[in-house]
């Protein structure tokens, strides 16, 4: 043994050297190492320190449930703290550092905690910074949370790429120890699919590191010739580094695949991380169990671990813990761990088995690392590592996650996972099975589909057996019961003193049990003493509750491809390559991409969107409608459909012909509008706002479905097959006109409101419709979307003559202010038609959706809000969106609040600012001079009440 | 019926041929665009859901896709004939520039549409033939099992350039052509 390497074993490649740096300092390993057995083969023990009292420590274990040695690795977008050095695999180039000390983890000032630990018992925090109440969150928290933080986060991006995916299967075993494989084995074997997943890096589970004898041949050797099975079958997937994290509804699992953890950048190409979701007809918790450390003095100084992690240091890294060693143990795992390690050629000074004799240890002497431990008798023992043992826990979080509690069992002093049925079964040390043949006959059990359950190969069993020690109370150095959390064995029976009995309070007052390791190894020796503070059996203390997810997940695989511009998908209107080319500024509505203004040279938004209103209003200009949602409602039943969904009347419009419609909800709000034209008796199409698209298309089908299944009516949205362009202004007829096939267009074959199947170009399938939201001559038209661009280019030269000018959003909102009509501003889920003046368009004559609920006294009340006109009362002020408005010489408060300010506009028509405002009794109101009280600017100003048509009082426009 | 204009799919400046992602030898998809005449929504009026299917099955010429319960995706067909053909049976729509279909292929199909879709797309439960109605990068997708290791994604027009960027980061680690 040169240093800590052992000469020979181990599943490492030692023809490779693997360099690495731990806090700066260069180290080498060997592939398949991970970081903790690397830093352990070169000697470091100390890789942390810990969260309250700054202590020094290594690693406890060889796997997840590490609490102590958590570091942060890489550097820049792809720093990530807390990993757990025991998880990490090794390769070139790797850089890790140690967290929570300054200046340097050999010498950490924030030790002196340590000193006055005194004080700093459970609630310490909760006592001491209480008051002055304003001290909190300026001063107390953020010292706190430096003093006791864990590491810290990059706030550069990560370069690297997450993704999602889902998969299925017959047969999900959680777990690729014996029972794992054998399950897997039986359930493949019949044809099942099955999917193996394991955290660790390499699949085998606990064959990978201890010494076992299955089918005549080690225990290892069984392993990898059933994977190699496996990994040859079609119906088998395999993945390993891949954590099922959580239990979810329908026996859905979720999982974290670790795929470029363990390189040092992953290809551009692949991903680092992949969540997963995989659906399991079944599932095999097959998981294992953990060792738990036992309470005593000094078992947090490093060198000190878990009995098993100091076998599997030495089994499967050939990392030696220390030279001589001292056993802990309250069970059989001592036995066997003197064995394996006199098997390497290290020393064993002492098996001190509490089960033999009172012997038991009080103090580990030594700072940061092992250097003797202290018996109860005085007795000191030189060693440089120990390995405590103080029994297993079945690791049964996944089937806890949904509810279910884990029932406690003397036999093997752990709590064994719950019945939770059929389709989630536990197996092998999972289930509390002890022996190996137990663990590969239950796992054989556990993969039979159906049928009988197979043989299951012979094998060699370690006896176990247990006498429980939880704490040993004569320690003369701190005992640790959570080690993440530095929560002592004292901390328990001081919860219990101060009320705290319920685990789940003594949980929450203690902290054990809590961050990233959510106690793992500490939570049953946590039960154990807080049962025997209150004299209470384990089972009438309980468990804390299991939540996923099992191990911390990164926001990197939990947001996958989802980032950046693909934070949601965006939504292109097929007129955007015209929009585009004539230099449209886009913004986002929802999803879409819509174009906003035009600028010409110099031109700020406000400047184009007046010139486009202007050039609107005087020539003719042309607006992209594409985004407002469009549905095909037909069947023989189609207008009655309309009738009940709409609260005015569809059923009397006429073939060919268009009407504006309001749809209520079932509450009497109002919740959408738009134009609905009757293309055929049977035969409509329905236009929505871009908004409300795809929740009216639910509506309709909420209220065939539930409410009126008997009707003949079909729909489905059309909004995509067609683009949608407004030609509005005096020349917009004269334009359309030279595009249009073989009909002259006049207020005779094509009236306000007609709606017509045209063609245009020389046969292109088109529909035209004369309606106007601008409030001039208007009609949109719709053509197939391919050719949208083609046409609205066709339309800009038939315009040109005329001086057409293509017009965005902002220019369309100005116009629909100047002529009052209604938007988003006042569609806003809490006005009535007849808020928005609307009030006429409900029928009397027929029923339809929130037709009772609009008759309620208060939804009838005179002095509710409702639209008015706003201007200044100073021509020159500006007015803005959201100002509230109060009688004319009240003072600002809630209660003399009387509306407020929903739209505005710059007028380029009237050289002013104009809005839309809900007043409460605001049509008795024209002409009153209110106060308008904007608090977020603190802005005081006086406002004129008016009608809310601005412009074209008379619409002589619409009809010129 | 032949187009009489020249028709421009959104996806014109970004389905680019040629290959792209990992070289990992065989390309593990491959994409391509289908663009069908005509596609159109058929859905059955009320009690007529096996006049329909009836009606479809005998339809030569017409490529026929589940998309709801009694609706269908005709492609192939132009509208004013189907409209014609069922009359008083079914609704039409003519959906032919809405929707934008990719054909995706090869041994890698069932991975990369794992990465977006909770349907289970293995042989034994997705038989050729079969569509489904799912989600994939927040975006509905109509999908048809249309050969071995071939389907075809349907999705609106104007969601097309945001889910062909997305689908094609999700095959590069497999390394994919464009044909």
């Amino acid at each position: 043994m040169t240093g800590f390497r052992l000469t020979a074993g181990g599943l490492i490649d030692r023809d490779t050297a693997l360099n690495f740096t731990f806090d700066g300092k260069a180290f080498a390993g060997h592939q398949g190492d991970t970081l903790a057995s690397a830093l352990i083969a070169n000697d470091v023990h100390l890789m942390g320190r810990s969260f309250k009292y700054h202590r020094p420590r290594g690693v406890i274990s060889a796997g997840s449930s590490e609490p102590n040695a958590l570091v942060e690795m890489r550097e820049g977008g792809r720093k990530v703290a807390n990993t757990r050095a025991t998880m990490i695999e090794l390769y070139d180039g790797l850089i890790a550092r140690s967290q929570n000390r300054w200046p340097s983890l050999e010498f950490d000032v924030g030790a002196v905690n340590s000193l006055a630990s005194a004080v700093f018992v459970a609630g310490f925090y909760y006592k001491t910074f209480m008051w002055p109440k304003s001290f909190w969150e300026k001063i107390y928290e953020p010292l706190i949370r430096r003093a006791a933080g864990l590491g810290v986060a990059s706030k550069e991006p990560d370069p690297d790429k997450y993704e999602k995916a889902y998969a299925h299967c017959d047969l999900l075993v959680v777990g690729s120890g014996p029972a794992g494989l054998m399950a897997a084995l039986t359930a493949a074997r019949s044809g099942a699919r099955v999917i193996l997943a394991d955290e660790s890096s390499a699949l085998g589970g606990s064959l990978l590191n201890e010494n076992e004898e299955i089918g005549g041949m080690s225990g290892l050797e069984w392993a990898m010739a059933t994977l190699a099975e496996l990994s040859a079958m079609p119906n088998v997937t395999l993945m390993p580094r891949t954590t099922i994290f959580g239990w979810y509804d329908d026996n859905i699992f979720g999982a974290v695949e670790r795929v470029n953890d363990h390189v040092l950048e992953p290809s551009p190409y692949e991903p680092r991380q992949r969540y997963w979701r995989i659906m399991a007809k079944r599932a095999v918790m097959a998981t294992g169990a953990e060792e738990r450390p036992i309470v005593f003095g000094g078992n947090d100084v490093p060198a000190v671990m878990t009995a098993t992690a100091m076998r599997t240091y030495a089994n499967r890294y050939g990392a030696a813990a220390g030279k001589s060693i001292v056993v802990f143990t309250n069970n059989s795992s001592g036995q066997r761990t003197a064995r394996d390690m006199q098997a390497h050629g290290i020393n064993v000074e002492a098996v001190i088995d509490a089960r033999l004799k009172d012997d038991v240890i009080v103090n580990v002497k030594g700072g940061k690392r092992a250097s003797a431990v202290e018996l109860n008798g005085h007795r000191v023992i030189p060693c440089d590592a120990v390995a405590m043992s103080g029994g297993w826990s079945p690791i049964v979080n996944l089937m806890c996650h949904r509810g279910a509690k884990p029932i406690w069992n003397e036999t093997i002093a752990g709590f064994l996972p719950p019945d939770v049925g059929p389709a989630f079964v536990a197996a092998g040390s999972a289930a509390g099975h002890m022996l190996l043949s137990e663990c590969l006959a239950d796992g054989a059990r556990a993969g039979t589909m159906k049928g009988k359950v197979p043989a299951v190969p012979k094998c060699r069993d370690e006896a176990f057996a247990i006498t429980p020690l939880w704490w040993v109370k004569q320690s003369t150095g701190k005992a640790f019961v959570d080690y993440q959390n530095d929560a002592t064995a004292k901390d328990l029976p001081l919860a219990a003193r101060e009320g705290y009995r319920d685990i789940e309070l003594a949980k929450r007052y203690t902290t054990a049990g809590m961050a990233t390791d959510q106690g793992k190894l500490g939570n049953v020796n946590a039960i154990a003493i807080l049962a025997d503070a209150t004299g209470r059996t384990m089972d009438q203390v309980g468990t804390t509750t299991f939540r996923p997810y099992y191990t911390p997940v990164s926001f990197g695989a939990m947001a996958g491809p989802f980032v950046g511009h693909h934070f949601q998908p965006v939504r292109k209107t097929p007129l955007h390559d015209w929009a585009e080319e004539l230099g449209a500024v886009f913004v986002e509505t929802g999803l879409w991409m819509r174009s906003s203004w035009f600028p010409q040279q110099g031109e700020d938004w406000l400047a184009a969107a007046s010139r486009e209103v202007l050039a609107t209003r005087s020539r003719v200009g042309l607006c992209d409608v594409s985004t407002l949602g469009k549905i095909d409602v037909q069947g023989a039943d189609a207008a009655e459909f309309l009738n009940r969904l709409y609260c005015n009347t569809f059923s009397t419009l006429d073939v060919g012909k268009a009407r504006y419609g309001l749809m209520l909800r079932e509450d009497g709000i109002v919740f959408d509008d738009g134009t609905t034209s009757r293309l055929a008796a049977d035969h409509f199409l329905m236009t929505t706002t871009t908004a409300n698209a795809a929740r009216v298309m639910s509506h309709m089908e909420f209220c065939h479905q539930a409410h009126w299944p008997e009707l003949d009516v079909q729909y489905v949205s059309v909004t995509e097959q067609w683009a949608q362009m407004a030609i509005a202004g005096p020349k917009a007829r004269a334009t359309l006109q030279k595009i249009v096939d073989g009909m002259t267009l006049d207020d005779t074959t094509f009236p306000y409101l007609a709606a017509k199947n045209i063609t245009v170009l020389g046969g292109m399938t088109a529909r035209l419709f004369r309606i106007s939201f601008s409030g001039e001559h208007a009609y949109e038209l719709s053509v197939p979307a391919d050719y949208g661009n083609m046409v609205a280019r066709a339309l800009m030269q038939a315009g040109e003559e005329f001086g057409i000018a293509p017009y965005g959003i902002e220019a369309l909102s100005i116009m629909r202010v100047e002529k009052g009509h209604v938007a988003g501003g006042e569609l806003n889920g809490t006005t009535t038609a007849g808020d928005l003046g609307l009030g006429k368009m409900m029928s009397t004559k027929k029923d339809y959706v929130g037709r009772m609920m609009a008759q309620r006294e208060g939804m009838l009340d005179k002095d509710r809000q409702c639209v008015v006109g706003i201007r200044p009362h100073d021509a020159q002020d500006k007015i803005r969106s959201g100002t509230h408005i109060l009688n004319k010489d009240d003072a600002p408060s809630m209660a003399a609040d009387q509306g407020y300010i929903s739209s505005v506009a710059w007028s380029p028509m009237l050289n002013m600012w104009l809005g839309l405002a809900l007043l409460a009794n605001g049509r008795a109101r024209h002409g009153e001079v209110v106060k308008l009280f904007d608090g977020l600017r603190n802005i005081h100003s006086h406002g004129v009440i008016c009608d809310p048509v601005h412009y074209d009082k008379e619409n002589k426009k619409l009809h010129a | 019926m032949p187009d009489l204009f020249t028709r421009i799919s959104a996806l014109a400046d970004l389905a680019i041929q040629g290959r792209f992602g990992a070289d990992k030898g065989v390309p593990g998809v491959t994409l391509s665009l289908r663009t069908p005449s005509c596609i159109v929504t058929v859905i059955a009026r009320k009690g007529k859901a096996k006049a329909v299917a009836d009606a479809l099955k005998a339809m030569r010429g017409a490529v026929v896709q589940w998309a709801g319960p009694d609706q269908y995706f005709v492609l192939e067909k132009p509208y004013d004939e189907l409209s014609k053909k069922l009359s008083g049976i079914a609704s039409c729509s003519d959906q032919s520039h809405g929707r934008i279909i990719i054909r995706i292929e090869g041994p890698k199909v069932r991975q990369v549409l794992a990465k977006g879709s909770p349907v289970d797309f293995h042989d034994s439960e997705f038989a050729i033939g079969k569509s489904a109605l799912t989600q994939m990068a927040h975006v509905g997708v109509h999908v048809t099992r249309i050969g071995k290791d071939a389907f075809e994604l349907s999705v609106f027009r104007g969601f097309s350039e945001s889910f062909w960027e997305w689908l094609t980061e999700q095959a590069e680690e497999f390394g994919y052509q464009v044909v």
